[in-house]
């Protein structure tokens, strides 16, 4: 889903009080959770991923098998673990990339002006006139299905939306009187961005990677669905979902347990930045 | 018979059970009576499905049936030589008529055809049913048949069967009913061979295909590629009687689980091909039976006896004791499928060797055969796809036996898209999926000569070409057999093609539908169902 | 003010044309890297090198691509889409009823879910920090980190087979009367709503409450004017452009990111075709199926930049 948050630049909501509230902590403790889920994952599981350790598929949730097991009769915590490292670190990394190189782009346009930012923006804009699964579809078909090449797709993917929202902040900042300063004592591009643009649109760029982190997870499971995400016997959540979706009519643990964590991680990182510190949040405001 | 449940299931069960229903059973009662003889669950309510079709009562005219199959897209079409997927072939059954056609037991049905002749197996004249007419109106005639053979060897006609084709080298008209084939060396098998779908008869100059114009049971409405099509009784059909469906619109839903939804709440009467794993929601369910047919239809370990490792034969023996089918047969396919002997001549098939037993699963006896190979230790990529149907779970259990006793497989999952062309026959150790085909020649001719277009694990054997050319040119039963049974022990014990199972088809219906019958050219009734079925209200 | 207006949008056309050729030219790139061709997946199995060669001398596949490219470019211009390769059909006919399904689906879930989007956005806005706001802002989240192909299954599970109330396919058939048309395309538009909805209550929950906190609204609510006064008179003008740009981008999700709604519900729309169209490598489909996504999105972006410079005092 093409997501464009430009025109909503500094906007979060003023709660005054405390610095940092008990909903902010518990949505922390498991962001945390998961990451260390994800890290220590070959060392905590019970069984191998791929190993087909009961007779039965869509097993119900038992001693033996905590969160039941899947539709060839593997253990289900064991690869919602496993889970956990594709899933977080996929969308982690394709987050970093699409702001990265997003932030960085919209800044240098809004101070560069002139052709460069209008030859950067009309291609951005082209970028992302083409549904991004379409997008996703073609590029898979092309390179082939690896997890470097999902973590770039992706990537790319959320990378205009991150431009926009990037260079519509700087634009405002821009204009401001100590960048004009700046700019007549002669400082290069790369000065004026990361001393003078970067510092204040630094809080809504974070409010905003968080929200792309969310989608990328969504995104990445859409693609499951089309058979482009992370490859069998591997599996990130949103693929278990899908390959144990005939699983549903028995409500077996099998497709709700990966569901549930694709909602707890999503929730829980919306929530936290919903809560960040003041601090945080009015840096540029 | 292609409906076989369990070794131990014999036709006189199916006897009790068909006079079970004739004395008025309820299916509780049936099932009771099936489990007490120790029948698990799921196999007694296939029995069930195929006792109550084969006791065919009347059928009954008129109804619209709305059936789905698993693929479409764009590529969808109605000409008949282009015809590559199930939804193709359902389609150009309804429109078109072939010259022959299989029945449920496998034997050979003339339909447009009267008769076919023939002294030395090279030359066929082929005697046309009189009094058939197109759509259109127009009537049969040898001009078409003609027309509709010949087009295979025209490279841009883009045929599926050009292969098969090629041996016809001469057509002529002797009168308007009757065809003189000469083919480039003998064939017994002409008229089994053109009962497959490519070789449906077309009207003469036939180009453009966006409607059918054929001598089917059914006249072609609306045809949307990748959407669906309308079919409509053709009044006119010169079979008696013609269809019982008035009207049959059919579609595809490739997402497995919506097509068992849309069967369960009613949407459609027919879903083709539901997933092992579907069963046990469909079986919950009243209103619902399924037709199970293990027509050969078999997806197989590659290994390229030209290239490393398949090169040593110790390495390609060893994988065949490696292969797990019962967990294959269990595992990954939850029991829908029967254990294979490496041999791609399926039990169905009265060609067929029987004393050829499959290899037991021996991890030790691969370990040794490995380790005389001198290739323990080593990693070894295997080529797996979905376009190669439950290859990645074989892979997965391949993979797993290996682990045990140190032999390391690498599983390259590649996309769908280009398999065939990119990998398939290509890659030195990967798997291939191969269609049923109706006869042994055809089969081998496609897969193992030395010269075949698919000769998978480039097998070459002088002695294998010599016998399948000698049992092609002979009209003496006993002793085709005879060849083709030492053939099957060569390709099982020399060829690099590991076959562990023979994939069954399980389609879900309606219990409103009656009439639906295996048979071995594929599921739904050899894709041919609509012309047969009819719908109870 | 109206020549400015059309100085505007002439300015906007020119760049929407600039950009349908940038993407035509990024999207013919892209087939590029395709492996295989269409001669390769329509002989599936059966491509043994004689017969690949053979079907693509047929195709004039062999013509070297930019060529081709130039020429589907050149039809289009002339408003002539071209033949598929895959079916040998005009594709204007392929994708004409396709985009019709497709459009009928988009609209139906416009209506259905922009009301209701900006009316629980404004409402939370409004109550901020209340109970309300803060279960709405909860469920949002709640909905939207559900896969959508899970919403759309379960949604198939319990109204159609269980409770039999809806059918689990959507296609578009004769439809006869108004409550048959609410059945078939309840689901579809459920499950979208669901996934676009989200963007749209947060984005104009967001817009609303930065315009409340501007400093002439204060001045309104001190003269005494009553809360949804202030909101529906003074906050939501200023606040419109966000919300109209945030609407138009979830819309144009709505064309070309259905694809898994249109498989579950068998609803042939145009997502389907350009899936099938990557499939077979059929490429001028490909290409014109990228031109309908690019223009529909530059529409929608470009109505609702002209909705916010219209209803910005400032910019007017």
């Amino acid at each position: 889903m093409a997501i464009d948050a430009a025109n909503t630049t500094t906007i979060t909501p003023r709660r005054s009080g405390y610095r940092f509230n008990v909903t902010g902590w518990i949505s922390l403790v498991i962001i945390l959770a998961w990451a260390a889920i994800a890290i220590l994952a070959p060392y905590v599981t019970p069984y191998g991923i791929s190993d087909i350790v009961d007779t039965d598929y869509f097993g119900p949730m038992s001693a033996q098998f905590p969160l039941g097991t899947d539709y060839l009769g593997r253990d289900m915590l064991s690869r919602i673990m496993f889970g956990a490292r594709y899933t977080v670190g996929i969308s982690l990394a394709a987050t970093l990339i699409a702001c990265t190189v997003g932030v960085t782009l919209g800044m240098a346009a809004a101070v560069t002006g002139g052709w460069f930012d209008a030859a950067l923006s009309r291609f951005i804009d082209a970028l992302s006139s083409i549904p991004s699964k379409l997008f996703a579809l073609v590029a898979v078909a092309g390179v082939g299905s690896s997890i470097p090449v999902l973590m770039l797709i992706l990537g790319i993917i959320y990378t205009p939306g991150s431009y926009r929202f990037a260079r519509a902040l700087a634009v405002n900042v821009n204009t401001t009187d100590f960048v004009t300063v700046a700019r007549i004592r002669g400082e290069k591009l790369s000065y004026l961005i990361r001393a003078e643009i970067l510092p204040n649109i630094i809080g809504p760029v974070l409010a905003d990677v968080g929200l792309r982190f969310v989608f990328i997870v969504l995104l990445l499971s859409g693609l499951s669905f089309l058979g482009l995400g992370v490859q069998p016997p591997e599996a990130d959540w949103g693929s278990l979902v899908r390959e144990n979706i005939g699983g549903l009519p028995f409500g077996a643990p099998a497709v709700m347990a990966p569901s549930f964590a694709i909602a707890s991680l999503t929730i829980a990182v919306n929530m936290l930045i919903d809560n960040l510190p003041q601090k945080i949040r009015d840096r540029s405001e | 018979m292609t409906d076989k449940i369990s070794s131990s299931w014999t036709s006189a069960d199916d006897a009790i059970v068909e006079n079970a229903i004739r004395r008025g059973a309820s299916r509780r009662d049936l099932l009771q009576m099936l489990m007490a003889g120790g029948l698990a669950a799921s196999a007694s309510s296939l029995v069930l499905a195929r006792a109550t079709s084969a006791l065919a009562q009347t059928p009954v005219k008129g109804g619209n049936l709305k059936a789905a199959g698993w693929s479409s897209s764009t590529a969808d079409t109605l000409d008949p030589a282009k015809a590559s997927l199930s939804t193709d072939y359902v389609r150009c059954c309804a429109f078109y008529n072939r010259l022959t056609f299989l029945d449920g037991n496998g034997t050979l049905q003339m339909e447009l055809a009267d008769k076919f002749e023939t002294k030395d197996a090279k030359v066929w004249t082929v005697t046309l049913k009189k009094g058939v007419t197109f759509h259109d109106g127009k009537p049969l005639t040898s001009d078409d048949v003609i027309f509709s053979l010949k087009r295979h060897l025209d490279p841009a006609v883009g045929s599926k069967s050009n292969s098969l084709a090629k041996q016809m080298v001469e057509f002529k008209a002797v009168d308007p009913l009757t065809v003189e084939i000469t083919l480039a060396a003998p064939n017994g098998d002409l008229p089994t061979i053109l009962s497959t779908h490519h070789f449906m008869i077309i009207a003469d100059g036939t180009t453009n295909f966006a409607k059918a114009n054929g001598t089917g049971a059914f006249t072609c409405e609306t045809f949307e590629p990748g959407v669906r099509s309308i079919a409509v009784k053709n009044k006119n059909y010169f079979k008696s009687g013609g269809a019982n469906l008035d009207s049959f619109e059919f579609f595809a839903i490739t997402d497995d689980t919506a097509r068992v939804n849309a069967l369960l709440s009613g949407d459609i009467q027919l879903a083709a091909a539901i997933n092992p794993r579907s069963m046990r929601l469909v079986e919950s369910q009243p209103g619902v039976v399924l037709s199970k047919t293990t027509t050969g239809n078999y997806t197989n370990l590659n290994m390229r006896m030209d290239m490393a490792p398949g090169n040593k034969a110790d390495f390609v023996e060893g994988v065949k004791y490696l292969l797990n089918r019962e967990q294959i047969q269990k595992s990954a396919l939850r029991g829908l499928a029967e254990i294979a002997n490496d041999q791609p001549i399926p039990p169905m098939n009265k060609y067929h060797n029987k004393d050829l037993k499959p290899r037991a699963f021996d991890p030790e006896r691969a370990k040794a055969l490995f380790q005389k190979a001198g290739v323990l230790g080593q990693t070894i990529p295997i080529v797996a796809s979905d376009a190669a149907g439950s290859s990645v779970d074989m892979a997965v259990l391949v993979q797993q036996a290996g682990n045990a006793i140190g032999m390391k497989f690498d599983i390259q999952r590649v996309p769908s898209d280009g398999y065939w062309s990119n990998y398939w026959l290509k890659a030195p150790v990967h798997f291939g999926n191969i269609n049923p085909r109706p006869t042994p020649d055809i089969l081998f001719s496609l897969l193992y000569a030395s010269t075949a277009p698919w000769n998978e694990s480039q097998y070459k054997s002088e002695k294998f070409d010599k016998m399948l050319l000698e049992a092609r040119g002979s009209l003496d039963e006993a002793k085709r057999k005879q060849i083709y049974d030492e053939m099957q022990v060569m390709v099982a014990n020399e060829a690099g093609t590991a076959i562990p199972v023979y994939i069954s088809n399980v389609d879900a219906i309606s219990n409103k539908l009656k009439g639906l019958l295996p048979n071995p050219l594929g599921g739904m009734m050899g894709y041919a169902f609509a012309e047969y079925v009819w719908l109870e209200r | 003010m109206n020549l400015h207006l059309c100085y505007l949008l002439g300015g906007r056309l020119f760049v929407a044309l600039l950009t349908l050729l940038i993407v035509s030219f990024v999207v013919f790139c892209a087939t590029q890297i395709l492996p295989g061709d269409v001669a390769e997946v329509l002989l599936g199995q059966a491509a043994t090198p004689e017969a690949v060669a053979g079907l693509r001398a047929a195709m004039h596949l062999n013509d070297p691509a930019i060529l081709r490219f130039f020429r589907w470019l050149g039809g289009m211009l002339t408003g002539d889409l071209g033949m598929s390769y895959a079916n040998n059909r005009p594709i204007a006919e392929l994708i004409a009823g396709r985009l019709g399904n497709s459009l009928q689906l988009a609209a139906a879930t416009a209506l259905f879910s922009v009301p209701i989007a900006l009316a629980l956005g404004i409402t939370s806005a409004m109550l901020r920090g209340s109970l309300y706001d803060r279960s709405v802002t909860m469920a949002t989240i709640t909905v939207i980190s559900v896969p959508e192909f899970m919403i759309a299954t379960a949604g198939v599970l319990i109204f159609a087979v269980w409770l039999k109330w809806l059918p689990a396919l959507s296609f578009a058939r004769n439809i006869t009367s108004f409550g048959e048309m609410l059945r078939i395309y309840a689901m579809p538009v459920f499950t979208l709503s669901f996934v676009i909805s989200a963007q749209m209550i947060r984005m104009s929950r967001a817009a609303v409450v930065e315009a409340l906190n501007t400093p002439y609204v204060e001045m309104a609510q001190l003269k005494g004017a009553s809360r949804p006064r202030v909101v529906l008179r003074h906050a939501l003008p200023n606040a419109l452009g966000p919300i109209v740009n945030a609407v138009a981008l979830s819309l144009s999700y709505l064309l070309g990111g259905v694809i898994i709604v249109e498989t579950i519900f068998n609803y042939p729309g145009i997502a389907k075709l350009m899936v099938d169209a990557v499939a077979t490598r059929d490429l001028p489909l490909i290409q014109s199926c990228a031109m309908i996504f690019c223009v529909v999105y530059l529409l929608l972006i470009t109505t609702a930049d002209v909705i916010a410079i219209l209803s910005n005092p400032k910019l007017r």
